[in-house]
């Protein structure tokens, strides 16, 4: 299709105003992406302007890359085209609290930080902690369906989000879901936006569920001497009466970024209740603990957000999520550190994961791409054995290149996926090529 | 329209001679679910036993457009199971196997037939359990659950059926076996389990389901607080919430109910009640105890009448014996109901009781309720006596005019019971054409025939047939020209 490029950028000028519209070098180069340059960038302020500027992005052919705070564009297949980047945080608005309801609707837009920040006052929360989740825009967390340590008794997106509102590939705005916490009216459409990558639609607004923050909280590190021992200690904590909010699994090198001790593993485990059963819970910890013959210490306040910070992604390194069973998390714990021992004897991975679900988060330091690609080959063996998978999360282009970053999807459920993409974005608007199977 | 002989001789090499129901008189027992209103019995009932039959039964009535209609137990409440244009029905009674039970994983696979209580009787000497825990947990299917997304009492705490399924094996409208999701929490692509999950068998028809199981709490404790006003119970409801408070189930019995059950069980709530709360905490033992004094506390300071804590086993079972018989006990004030299953945001509630009360009267039918406090799923029980001249009209226009009200204070129209025929004329009060119309298209993914359940779940658009047009926004001219 022949595209006029200086009428597109009138027409986008023409819907969001000259001062959400850019153009110019410095703007289109800190908007690549994996190498692409967009022509244009543009950051809607209302639903509205998105919903025209997807339209005229429909009718022109322009391959849209939707993207929020920035933090997670290596997810996925490098775009096979990116015309116009959508900078989604113009839509930064708390639309509605309701804390007598436990929901709030915002924009996509609206970072988890800045929604904390409203929520606190009133003793609330939204129980979701992917890494760097501070910054990050609760739309991209949505699309990329990021969690952290408190899936382990919160659930994630798919268990948070209500109802939401988005912008199918031809413009037209579309809700799904309900405000409240219970609804069956109609298809479940947000459980389909949740980890879509925008491919279904571009996220506007969203109504999540909200938990009350705890009375108390406390935090202890169980130090056991291998990753045997920590499944073993696991699977006896989870079926425990104990009610722990995070069981999180680090090895050795993790444990060594967070200046803890590092003895082979260990589990760090959050209780959150009335102050009389989290000390009572604890002791309890204490307790199992010592029958499996490990050390228990406790964790400062603070633990959590430091041990965000120390086990960020460093830069130039590859970050993995993989998933697993927890009658497998040593199994697949050594495939991973023998993997990267075997393919770049001086890597370093740095292991966490939650251990209650059976998900790991790796982080792989000092491994080249043909190192990286053997490494993620190896553990996709293992783990699909048992309908595991293993997601390139962070990683270089040349990286998601030479190995498909999202793994194998099953040949029906993929004829499926294939033909929802055809049926919603059928042009393929949206973040072409980036989704699985290069959809 | 009947089949033809061939197409029976076919049903009947694929399932068995014992495996197809024919006669009118075996086919009648399939002509509607628990919501009797909606009848249409099947030209033809199959009772397979393994999927590849199944797949073969859709594979064939896709090939003569015969429609096909899922069922489990017959128990929803919604005209779900039912033949409105006749058809094969798929009843999945014979596939009632555990299949698997992994309790490191905490998960088990089973087939859809499986009642509800038999897996958690299965795993519960092992200190498990299956949360979704509709009332008719000890007949109805698991598959039942996941068509309608089943809820219950506990879902307060423990979400609803949707949380707790991890995996499907799905025979899709095209005849297509499809393993989605399983053991593993979470797989690349998209969440096809949790689309899947309350489609109400118009995606395909699931043979196999791969559950969550939970470990059983500690310590439950119950607690009953009667008010003089619904008011009261209902702040009371909301400050239990606030204090950070998730009890298993908060449920809520009105005047009108109270008074049905204390004549019919001997419950003995007392007299003066305007409103029971039905309290019920479960977790490890300190955190029930101390909660529980907490919530009691929170009745009294909210003007509780009476507040009773159930001491043991016994007593738990008595105070949940109204709750449970509730249904049964409005038998004594009229012979038959409408039951609604909408949902107000739990701070509107009182609100929304004296909308109600106000609706009975302007239409002149008595409303009872019970219902689900703690997620403002409410269920009405709008009573009439259809030998009464136009009562039924009476209580159907104020079951309009409530979920209108429950639609206008920003609720769904059901919170835990499905659409079916029942309610898919009203899901246009809550979703506009463009939501319609994805949910359309969404379907002609899984059924690109049409043939999986038609006529349930999704309304027909009085102009164009059978989709919603949505209107697109406005394109600047020209400016790709």
């Amino acid at each position: 299709m022949a595209v006029a490029g200086r009428s597109v950028g009138e027409a986008l000028v023409s819907i969001a105003g000259p001062a959400r519209v850019r153009d110019d070098a410095a703007a289109l180069a800190a908007a690549a992406i994996d190498g692409i340059r967009p022509s244009w960038v543009v950051r809607p302020g209302s639903i509205e302007q998105l919903s025209r500027v997807l339209a005229l992005a429909h009718d022109a052919g322009l391959a849209v890359i939707p993207r929020g705070s920035g933090s997670t564009l290596e997810l996925g297949s490098p775009p096979a085209r990116a015309d116009l980047v959508v900078d989604l945080c113009g839509l930064d608005q708390v639309i509605e609290h309701n804390p007598a309801d436990l929901t709030v609707t915002v924009q996509a837009g609206v970072s988890v930080g800045t929604l904390a920040a409203r929520l606190l006052p009133h003793r609330q929360w939204l129980a979701l902690d992917p890494p760097g989740a501070v910054t990050r825009t609760l739309g991209g967390i949505v699309a990329t369906n990021a969690s952290g340590p408190l899936r382990a008794r919160y659930g994630t997106l798919r268990d948070l989000l209500l109802g939401v509102r988005f912008v199918q590939a031809d413009g037209v705005v579309t809700w799904g879901g309900s405000k409240v916490v219970k609804s069956v009216s109609g298809y479940d459409v947000p459980k389909l936006m949740v980890g879509a990558l925008g491919t279904l639609g571009v996220l506007g607004e969203l109504t999540l569920r909200l938990h009350s923050l705890p009375d108390a909280e406390r935090s202890w590190l169980v130090l056991l001497t291998s990753a045997a021992e920590a499944q073993a200690f696991v699977e006896r904590l989870i079926a425990s009466p104990l009610q722990p909010s995070r069981i999180e699994l680090f090895n050795d090198a993790a444990l060594r970024a967070l200046e803890a001790e590092s003895t082979g593993a260990g589990v760090a485990v959050s209780i959150g209740s009335v102050s009389e059963a989290v000390r009572e819970q604890g002791e309890r910890l204490g307790t199992m603990a010592k029958i499996g013959r490990a050390r228990v210490a406790p964790l400062p306040d603070g633990f959590w957000t430091a041990a965000e910070s120390a086990l960020m992604c460093p830069p130039g390194w590859t970050a993995l999520h993989v998933v697993s069973l927890v009658d497998r998390l040593a199994d697949t714990a050594g495939v991973i550190e023998s993997a990267a021992q075997a393919a770049a004897p001086r890597s370093e991975v740095r292991l966490s994961g939650s251990a209650a679900v059976g998900t790991f988060r790796v982080l792989l330091g000092g491994a080249g791409v043909a190192e990286a690609v053997a490494i993620t080959t190896r553990v996709r063996h293992r783990t699909a054995a048992i309908g595991g998978s293993v997601v390139i999360t962070r990683g270089s282009a040349e990286l998601r290149k030479a190995v498909d970053p999202w793994g194998p999807v099953e040949p029906g459920s993929f004829a499926l996926m294939r033909a929802l993409r055809d049926e919603f974005d059928p042009r393929r608007v949206l973040n072409p090529g980036r989704y699985v199977g290069g959809l | 329209m009947p089949l033809s002989p061939v197409f029976l001789a076919d049903l009947q090499r694929i399932v068995g001679a014992d495996g197809l129901v024919q006669s009118v008189e075996g086919r009648l027992v399939y002509e509607c679910d628990m919501h009797t209103f909606y009848k249409g019995a099947p030209d033809a009932v199959v009772l397979p036993r393994r999927a590849e039959e199944v797949v073969r039964v859709v594979k064939l009535c896709l090939r003569e457009k015969v429609p096909i209609v899922p069922r489990g137990s017959g128990t929803g409440l919604i005209g779900g199971a039912m033949a409105p244009q006749g058809g094969v029905m798929i009843g999945t009674n014979r596939m009632d196997h555990i299949l698997a039970i992994d309790l490191p994983n905490r998960c088990a696979t089973v087939e859809p037939g499986l009642i509800n209580l038999f897996l958690t009787r299965a795993v519960a000497s092992h200190g498990y359990f299956f949360a979704p825990d509709p009332s008719s947990q000890m007949v109805s299917s698991i598959g039942g659950n996941v068509a309608t997304n089943a809820g219950g009492p506990h879902c307060l705490k423990y979400g609803i059926t949707t949380n707790h399924v991890l995996g499907l094996e799905l025979v899709t409208g095209a005849g297509e076996l499809v393993r989605l999701g399983g053991p593993a929490v979470e797989r690349p692509g998209y969440d096809l389990v949790g689309a899947a999950v309350g489609s109400e068998g118009t995606f395909g028809i699931v043979t196999a389901i791969t559950v969550r199981l939970l470990h059983a709490a500690e310590a439950v404790k119950t607690i009953l607080a009667s008010f003089t006003t619904i008011e009261d119970a209902s702040e009371a409801v909301s400050a239990i919430i606030a204090v950070g408070i998730v009890p298993a189930a908060l449920e809520m019995l009105d005047e009108l109910m109270i008074r049905a059950i204390n004549e019919g069980t001997g419950a003995g709530y007392p007299k003066d009640a305007a409103a029971v709360l039905l309290i019920e905490l479960d977790g490890p033992a300190a955190e029930v105890e101390a909660q529980g004094e907490r919530a009691a506390r929170i009745c009294w300071e909210r003007g509780a009448l009476e507040v009773r804590v159930a001491a043991d086993d016994g007593e738990r079972a008595l105070l949940w014996k109204g709750r449970k018989e509730a249904a049964g006990a409005v038998g004594r004030l009229a012979p038959t109901y409408l039951l609604q299953d909408a949902v107000v945001p739990r701070s509107r509630l009182p609100e929304i009781m004296r909308e109600l009360l106000a609706i009975g009267a302007r239409h002149r039918v008595q409303i009872a309720n019970v219902f689900h406090a703690g997620d403002g799923n409410l269920h009405p029980l709008i009573l009439y006596d259809d030998r009464v001249p136009d009562e039924l009209e009476r209580a159907k226009a104020a079951n309009e005019e409530l979920l209108r009200a429950c639609i206008a204070m920003g609720g769904t129209v059901t919170g835990e019971h499905g659409v079916g025929m029942d309610k898919a004329k009203n899901l246009p009060f809550q979703y506009a054409d463009a939501d319609l119309n994805f949910m359309y298209r969404l379907r002609r993914v899984f059924d690109p025939d049409g043939v999986m359940n038609p006529g349930k779940l999704l309304p027909s658009h009085p102009a164009c047939g059978e989709g919603f047009r949505p209107a697109r926004p406005r394109v600047p001219d020209g400016a790709w020209i």
